[in-house]
């Protein structure tokens, strides 16, 4: 609410310079239509964009007989195809039409539908929209006395290629990644839902970027109203640009001032493709390199590809550790403190000892003391991400083992606090969404606060302080503590281990998808089937014999 | 109640439990011991039937006005400034016992985990919690009951379970040791440990099916009342009625004589008191949050939110009334016996009217007829 709220007296505040952004100028064109002189739609035209260099004029005659003019942007078309396929089928009449008289009224129609080899030809009458889809890199092709231009797809953009994902990287799974063009990434998501209710929407935001974004679903599995309220929260943006996902994520998000991330980013198109199958929706933005899941719920922070990708033992195993490690870098240090400060009774004594005997020449407090080098750690970790890789492994090098060592020599940490801290850090790493991480990065000062004030009953109110938030959280609708509360049975089973894919025959429910059946039943016959295959082989040769040598628990698993 | 109805069984069932367990744990052993030495377990039993019985007629009370809570149905029954008169009751019952299990919890606080901590600061600090916590809707508000509810059952289990190698059961014998007239004032003692399951009035007008209330609330009373059973039961077993009598929380004594296989960590005490942390945040801001909702309906408030904060001066006041802790305890012992006037009688009192109100009006119906 906030946010619309200042959005809204922010653009309040600026109507009256709209005038001067040269996007709106356009739209307040008052002879809009295009006259059929080729004279003054040149002079509009320059008026309009000669301002750039890079902007080019060629007048030519179709067929030798019409005269005609091109309008494009030579650096963002692509020149073979101009000259290829506009030019040359325009100047060198085809075969076919060598015999045909025609009039200037049919020409507009013959030339897009028998002579341009372009399928991506249209025709526009607005000068306005010609200048728009100049600068988005299509050639326009204006006829003397004809009231219509043709324009023609020739937008060429240097991409770079799919490479793997860097952020989300998986041992087992597809390697493709997202990149900057939002052409590509929908082919990498279309490519893996060849049905027809997969619904790709798409719309423009921000005045000078006019990012194409888009909205993407699957009919029939998303909630309506999610879907709705996707596009509500879209269309109400009012920005001038659009540079990444994340520009859209902070206008949509249903609590900014929350640490904890309420939509998920994501390079990996699988990763996209089995969200929109759960029920999801997904943003892109032309020039990001992500795509935003929405609505969210938080056991998916910690969830990876891996997990589905791998047999469900190993799956579960790492969403164990990966959950152990979250705990770590959420509460590892708090509890040190309390121990050390308020409850060393509670160690077992040779421990407490040794830990007394390495705190011997410490001069503060073990709360100041795990603050200096909790805050060194953010600051080495903050420096590593902005270094070049060539410095970046030595200063890691530097910093973790010179300096720590250094510390612990200096007098001012104790060993102990230096593999405490070292733990939290490894332990916010091992967490697979940055975002999350992060958040729970920033909730360890303040109960590290807590701890070094009230002890272990400081950590647990601090503890609830944030589930309680958490609890209270919704993205999209949807409880952002969902399925573990409110309590979802088919939802459970993805959240503390991942139970094998024939286990989980429906959709989770939180997400309200109109369609819960995620197996069907032919199939899961099968799956049993293949399952019990070595008990089958030994029953044909046994006789027959039920297989109760086997383990009786295997038998009805679903 | 404008927010949608989305409570669910289980989440009513878990949010009674939740909430009926709280820092009563502590002192149970003794409070049944008291009355009834080695036939402290009888003592729980009959209490936890009082505390179902009462859980009953409000449910029984609730269903009858699915849309409404008591403080809303009492007007329609008793009448408008009848109905409002006896509502100021519950409010300020509730009021107290927020601050009685602040105070309580405080008190342990500071003798077993923060030894140089004021108590004002451990009271005002669980009290805040509760405030913060109480803006939310109601959703959140089972949600958040929802989530808690293993942290809570597991503790006791483990004590339970780690510390029954101790355990000699001469000691809980005989079964009924005390007369009539002791063990019917230590079941009360105990039913008034359940108050807590008043909340059910607030729960039943956001339930998505308001009918399998009563299921909840049986599911609610066989698991915390179990638990609590099991609780006196191993205690006594353990320590015998007459030690008992000495300690103040004997839970917590429990608490101190288990250890983890292993010498992971050589006391769980203080790791018991810190998770029940959690459990006696849960009791608190359910009645905290009872109290500011009724206060909302009574006074036909639109918004909850600000009152949460209004409220907290007011309970940080009570809770610091008792002079000291054999004081508290003597407080919470009558406020808690006469608590049950509150929270059974006058319901039951509302039960009987209502129904001989509806009885006449279908004799009235059927006269014209």
């Amino acid at each position: 609410m906030f946010i619309f709220r200042r959005r809204k007296q922010k653009k309040a505040g600026s109507k009256p310079r709209v005038n001067e952004i040269p996007s709106k100028a356009l739209e307040e064109i008052e002879k809009n239509d295009l006259t059929g002189s080729i004279e003054t739609t040149v002079q509009f035209m320059k008026e309009m964009l000669g301002d750039s260099d890079d902007f080019s004029v060629k007048h030519f005659r179709i067929f030798g007989r019409f005269h005609a003019v091109l309008f494009y942007f030579s650096n963002i078309t692509d020149k073979d195809r101009i000259d290829n396929e506009i030019l040359k089928p325009l100047m060198y009449m085809p075969e076919h039409l060598l015999q045909r008289e025609m009039s200037k009224q049919e020409l507009i129609t013959v030339l897009v539908e028998e002579t341009l080899f372009d399928s991506q030809t249209n025709r526009a009458n607005k000068l306005d929209q010609l200048v728009n889809v100049i600068l988005r890199g299509e050639t326009v092709i204006v006829i003397e006395g004809i009231t219509e231009a043709i324009h023609v797809g020739t937008r060429k953009i240097e991409k770079r290629s799919i490479k793997s994902p860097e952020t989300e990287q998986a041992i087992l799974g597809p390697r493709e990644s997202y990149i900057e063009s939002i052409a590509t990434n929908i082919a990498l998501i279309r490519a893996r839902l060849p049905t027809p209710d997969l619904c790709v929407k798409m719309t423009e935001i921000g005045r000078l970027t006019k990012s194409m974004v888009s909205i993407c679903y699957i009919k029939g599995i998303a909630n309506e109203k999610v879907i709705k309220e996707v596009e509500k929260r879209l269309s109400e943006i009012d920005i001038d640009a659009v540079l990444d996902i994340g520009y859209l994520e902070q206008f949509i998000e249903d609590n900014p001032f929350s640490p904890f991330p309420q939509t998920q980013a994501t390079e990996r198109p699988d990763k996209t493709v089995a969200n929109l199958a759960e029920g999801r929706v997904a943003i892109l933005v032309d020039g990001s390199p992500f795509a935003l899941l929405v609505p969210v719920v938080f056991n998916q922070f910690y969830q990876t590809f891996d997990d589905y990708s791998s047999r469900f033992l190993m799956g579960s195993f790492a969403r164990l550790a990966r959950m152990l490690a979250l705990v770590f870098s959420l509460i590892f240090p708090s509890l040190y403190v309390s121990f050390i400060s308020f409850n060393p009774e509670l160690l077992p004594t040779e421990f407490a000892v040794a830990v007394a005997g390495g705190r011997a020449g410490v001069p503060y407090p073990a709360v100041i003391e795990v603050l200096i080098i909790e805050i060194a750690m953010e600051v080495l970790r903050e420096a590593t991400v902005r270094m070049p890789k060539q410095v970046g492994g030595a200063l890691s090098i530097v910093g973790v083992l010179v300096v720590g060592e250094a510390a612990v020599n200096a007098g001012l940490a104790s060993p102990i606090t230096v593999v405490v801290i070292a733990l939290t850090s490894i332990g916010s790493f091992a967490t697979p969404a940055y975002v999350a991480a992060f958040a729970l990065r920033m909730l360890r000062f303040p109960i590290l606060f807590l701890a070094g004030i009230f002890g272990l009953y400081g950590v647990v109110i601090g503890v609830i302080f944030i589930f309680n938030h958490m609890l209270s959280l919704k993205s999209f609708g949807v409880p952002y503590m969902s399925p573990v509360s409110p309590g979802d049975s088919q939802g459970l089973k993805d959240v503390i281990i991942r139970s094998p894919l024939w286990w989980m025959p429906k959709r989770p429910a939180f997400l309200q998808p109109t369609n819960r059946d995620r197996l069907g039943e032919v199939k899961n016959k099968v799956l049993q089937h293949s399952k019990v295959g070595n008990d089958q082989r030994e029953e044909v040769q046994n006789g027959g014999s039920k297989r109760g040598h086997n383990g009786s628990g295997s038998d009805n698993l679903n | 109640m404008e927010d949608p109805k989305e409570v669910t069984t289980v989440q009513a069932a878990t949010t009674l439990i939740s909430t009926i367990i709280g820092v009563g744990v502590l002192p149970l052993p003794l409070f049944a011991v008291r009355a009834g030495d080695t036939g402290a377990p009888f003592i729980t039993l009959l209490g936890i039937g009082i505390a179902a019985f009462g859980l009953f007629v409000v449910t029984k009370l609730g269903l009858r006005h699915s849309d409404k809570t008591i403080i809303t149905y009492s007007e329609d029954i008793l009448g408008k400034w009848l109905g409002r008169f006896f509502s100021l009751f519950v409010i300020v019952f509730f009021s107290i016992l927020t601050a009685l299990a602040a105070r309580e919890f405080g008190a342990v606080v500071i003798t077993a985990v923060l030894l140089e901590t004021p108590l004002e600061v451990t009271v005002i600090v669980m009290l805040l919690l509760a405030a913060i916590s109480a803006r939310n809707t109601m959703n959140t508000f089972a949600y958040i009951h929802n989530f808690y509810i293993p942290i809570i059952l597991a503790p006791v289990l483990i004590i339970v379970a780690l510390s029954l190698k101790n355990a000699n059961f001469l000691y809980v014998r005989p079964f009924i040791s005390s007369g009539l007239h002791d063990s019917f004032f230590g079941a009360l003692t105990i039913a008034a440990l359940f108050q807590g399951s008043f909340i059910m009035t607030l729960i039943i007008p956001s339930m998505k099916n308001p009918k399998s209330a009563m299921k909840a609330g049986w599911w609610a009373i066989f698991i915390s009342g179990g638990l609590y059973l099991l609780l006196v039961l191993a205690t006594v077993a353990i320590f015998g009625a007459e030690e008992i009598k000495r300690l103040y929380w004997p839970t917590l004594e429990l608490a101190r004589t288990t250890s983890l296989p292993g010498n992971i960590l050589q006391r769980l005490d203080v790791i018991f008191i810190s998770v029940w942390v959690i459990a006696v945040f849960t009791t608190i801001f359910a009645s905290y949050f009872l109290t500011i909702h009724s206060v909302k309906q009574l006074f036909r408030l639109q918004d909850h939110k600000m009152l949460a904060y209004f409220m907290l001066p007011f309970i940080f006041i009570l809770a610091m009334l008792p002079q000291n802790i054999v004081q508290l305890y003597d407080v919470i012992k009558i406020a808690g016996r006469a608590g049950l006037i509150v929270t059974i009688l006058y319901p039951m009192l509302l039960y009987i009217i209502d129904a001989m109100k509806s009885k006449r009006r279908k004799k009235g119906e059927s006269k014209q007829a």
